[in-house]
């Protein structure tokens, strides 16, 4: 009973901070006092101006105003989280089902490879690409996703192992049911429950990294208002200008910590002990 | 009268999960608690042993060892009747043991947690298994190495080196092939005419409470719906439902 | 139980036109590693209405058979013939057509279903992947539940809405889905309380009679076997131990392991129990098969042979085959001596 309020309370915190953040991702320019400055905008007259009733969190270096950028860098960090997300799970998912169900020669193979991959740390990854490509946001989006999808193919394939040895599976071969159709219909839906969660949960994580990235300048390039960016350029005023650093890093701090929430909550709610008795 | 069980109500809230009015194992009998899943049997037993509240259930009524009222004890004082007064054992024997630890080692530890020494432990483990047919040696394997029957011997072993008055077994051949089956039931025989055990044996297999039990109570969704002499209640079923599970069972003919 | 004989006694009554042969079993081996879970097993299935029984044990290889004829698990060796075509070897189509012959219904009702399939979704996939239009479907899945004693309202529910009696009459119709000429029925009722299994036996019962069907019923319970299978296969080790018609089997058994079997059942009236052989040791290990006979560490009626020569499974009277040193002693009525049982923990698993 507890337990399934207490989840019911992390999905909905979870869960009404990520929507927040939708509504501000989708609003913004009507939500933002300066649009243009979002943009290539410069005011370096105000440059530096502490939050005031015109300016919410204040100015930047170059003038730019603080809260419409932060609410601009909604529409970036999260919306780039998803991207990289949806990619690692359209490489990890079907890679992760084929190597549990099929197991043999392809588990072996498909491991391997994922071995591959998990050895590189996302940062030297996002570099070595950076190297050779301009940085941007999509070297960044492409630099984790490749990171990441090994995570998610091993995490599935050890559920579809489990899900192919079960009795029903092996009834729906004895019923000459198309091995396609066992994937898609049976084995697919019974594995995906510990995914669901972990993609709640890595979306801070994603974030979070994709922010480490840009500060260390290999991402988002100015005047694109991500947030890890403008923690990043801000840090050199952080003295004069503390509200440069502040605003975004809450702003990161909070998307992250409402994914994580969300996370949380559907993983106690998808807790297989938990389904409804007879 | 080894074990009297007097106005038994389980309840988890406002459901009964079982219940008995009357219920007594004497020294050197075996009585059994026959029903399907469900009726409330394993909830007998888990009263007994002080458990069900653990579950989350109510007990109320009169439960009494020896004269002794076990409802209300508090926690030590339970721990200190379960094993070395009351012993059990269930259907998955393996579930019983660590699978880390040599069997050996179980046993004499919980020989050692009531007051023997590692001398006397080990003296008494291994007389133990000789009484239901186990070379000693088997002590010195784990779990995974020993197979259902025996483990479940094993498991007998305990309450017998632990001197304990009363057995209460919960399904205990349920998962063992039928040839291992009759081995254990041999062995509880053997517990109750030598020893003098008393034995509540509870079981959905009507055949194994025929063979085995010198007195029955049938169980029907939390309550006993009829009792007595395990030969007369087969031949004569007072009650309705006793007849339907009867006549539920499939027969041997020949 | 008070039915009328669904069996004639010892087999079909004179004047039947004799039963075409359905399933072939010759010497099918199947190993898992280094266990040898099927060794050389031969036995003939005819067609319905028809029900042979294979009885074992733990370790007897049973399950196998079953998985092995519905090419669950592959045959190391041997032949599985079916209406004359070769099992192992069947492909594309024909396979296709073979998984509508010959069903299965598992053991473990909890897990036979899909958790996340309403159960008429789950019946109506085997229709449509077999052809079936979609719009027929819902009255045949309806007609099917009814078949088993079920409600069409249980095609809503999810399985863990039925009871496991219910699961396994579900999983019943879901093989019957197919119209099976052939249904393996693997320890359909361990797992039931005994009324459930009541019912599911007299479902198994009526289906035979109005489908004319052939089964082959798995189970450690002789019991079950007396009152459904003409026919019934002791496996012991792998190896078929004795076959025949059940009523002689169970009346004069002709190899010792099926006399500890049928002493070892417990038995509900008083006048029907016969003392006790226990056998020593317990459930034999399968990677590890003692020489010459399998049984022969825990045979009470052992002698020199046994230790040494595999016992052929030969004809030891009209009908029956065993395969023992000693079968013809054993049917003519020999029995172990009454001593008292020396149980031991036998050095091994």
């Amino acid at each position: 009973m507890i337990r399934l309020l207490k989840a019911n309370q992390l999905i909905t915190a979870g869960g009404l901070i990520v929507l927040l953040i939708f509504v501000v991702a989708v609003f913004a320019p009507l939500l933002a006092p300066y649009p243009a400055d979002a943009g290539s905008a410069t005011h370096p007259e105000n440059a530096l101006l502490a939050p005031s009733l015109t300016h919410l969190f204040g100015t930047d270096q170059v003038g730019r105003d603080v809260f419409s950028r932060v609410l601009y860098g909604a529409r970036i960090s999260p919306v780039i989280a998803l991207v990289v997300l949806l990619l690692a799970c359209a490489a990890g998912v079907p890679l992760g089902v084929a190597a549990g169900y099929f197991g043999g020669a392809a588990d072996e193979v498909i491991m391997r490879v994922t071995d591959v991959f998990l050895a590189f740390p996302s940062l030297l990854l996002a570099l070595a690409f950076v190297a050779v490509l301009p940085a941007s946001l999509t070297v960044v989006t492409i630099a984790i996703a490749i990171t990441w999808w090994p995570w998610y193919a091993r995490l599935i394939r050890g559920q579809a192992a489990s899900v192919a040895g079960r009795p029903y599976v092996e009834a729906c071969r004895a019923l000459g049911i198309p091995r396609w159709r066992i994937l898609l219909r049976h084995v697919l839906p019974n594995s995906v429950t510990p995914l669901i969660v972990q993609v709640s949960l890595d979306a801070g994580g994603v974030i979070l990294t994709i922010s480490a990235l840009s500060f260390l300048g290999l991402g988002a390039q100015d005047p694109v208002p991500e947030w890890g960016l403008m923690v990043a350029e801000g840090e050199n005023y952080f003295t004069t200008g503390w509200w440069l650093v502040t605003f975004p890093g809450l702003a990161i701090l909070i998307t992250a910590l409402a994914f994580n929430l969300l996370g949380d909550g559907l993983r106690d709610a998808l807790d297989p002990r938990r389904l409804p008795a007879r | 009268m080894k074990l009297q069980i007097r106005d038994l109500q389980v309840r988890f809230g406002e459901q009964l999960a079982a219940s008995a009015t009357a219920l007594d194992v004497d020294a050197g009998e075996i009585v059994g608690l026959a029903g399907e899943s469900g009726s409330g049997k394993s909830m007998t037993i888990q009263a007994v042993l002080g458990l069900a509240g653990t579950a989350g259930a109510t007990v109320t009524g009169s439960i009494k060892l020896d004269g002794v009222e076990l409802t209300g004890m508090s926690a030590a004082e339970l721990r200190a009747i379960r094993g070395r007064r009351i012993a059990a054992i269930f259907q998955s024997p393996g579930l019983a043991f660590n699978p880390v630890f040599r069997v050996g080692a179980i046993v004499t530890r919980a020989l050692r947690q009531h007051g023997l020494s590692a001398a006397e432990a080990r003296d008494r483990a291994a007389a133990a298994m000789r009484s239901v047919l186990l070379p000693p040696e088997l002590l010195h394997r784990y779990p995974a190495q020993l197979s259902g029957g025996q483990l479940q011997r094993v498991a007998i072993a305990l309450a017998l080196a632990l001197r304990a008055d009363v057995l209460l077994a919960d399904e205990p051949t349920s998962a063992l092939d039928v040839t291992v089956q009759a081995e254990v039931l041999e062995v509880l025989r053997e517990l109750r005419d030598s020893r003098g055990m008393a034995i509540l044996f509870v079981s959905h297999d009507l055949a194994v409470i025929a063979e085995l039990c010198d007195r029955v109570a049938v169980m029907r969704a939390g309550e006993v719906v009829e009792q007595g002499v395990t030969r007369e209640v087969i031949a004569a079923p007072r009650h309705e439902y006793t007849r339907e599970l009867l006549a539920a069972v499939p027969k041997l003919d020949g | 139980m008070a039915e009328e004989a669904v069996l004639p006694p010892g087999g079909r009554p004179p004047g039947d036109p004799p039963k075409q042969t359905l399933l072939t079993v010759r010497e099918l081996r199947v190993n898992f590693g280094p266990v040898r879970a099927v060794d050389g097993v031969s036995l003939t299935v005819s067609d319905g209405p028809f029900g042979i029984g294979l009885v074992g044990e733990s370790g007897s290889g049973k399950t196998t058979i079953g998985r092995a004829i519905l090419r669950l698990v592959p045959a190391a060796g041997g032949e599985i013939l079916f209406d004359g075509q070769d099992v192992p070897g069947l492909r594309g189509r024909r396979l296709r057509e073979y998984r509508r012959a010959v069903q299965i219904v598992f053991q473990d009702a909890d897990n036979s279903l899909d958790p996340r399939m309403r159960i008429g979704a789950a019946i109506g996939e085997v229709l449509t992947t077999h052809g079936l239009a979609r719009g027929a479907v819902s009255d045949r899945v309806a007609a099917l539940l009814a078949e088993v004693g079920l409600d069409a309202a249980f095609a809503a529910r999810h399985p863990h809405q039925l009871s496991g009696g219910q699961r396994q009459r579900v999983a019943i119709a879901r093989a019957l889905a197919v119209s099976p000429r052939l249904l393996v029925l693997d320890e359909p009722t361990s797992a039931l309380d005994v009324t459930a299994q009541a019912r599911v036996l007299a479902i198994v019962r009526r289906l035979r009679a109005e489908r004319k069907l052939s089964y082959l019923l798995i189970t450690h319970n002789l019991a079950i076997v007396a009152e459904l299978c003409e026919q019934t296969a002791v496996l012991y080790l792998g190896r078929v131990a004795e076959t025949g018609p059940t009523a002689s089997l169970l009346t004069a058994p002709a190899h010792p392991y099926t006399l500890a079997l049928r002493s070892a059942v417990p038995e509900i009236d008083p006048a029907r129990r016969r003392s006790r052989i226990i056998l020593p040791g317990g459930a034999p290990n399968a990677a590890a098969h003692p020489p010459g006979c399998a049984f022969h560490p825990r045979c009470p009626l052992a002698v020199g042979a046994c230790r040494v020569l595999v016992p052929e499974l030969r004809a030891v009277a009209p009908g029956r085959l065993a395969a023992c040193h000693r079968a013809e002693e054993v049917l003519a009525g020999l029995r172990p001596s009454a001593a008292p049982a020396q149980l031991s923990g036998e050095p091994g698993l």
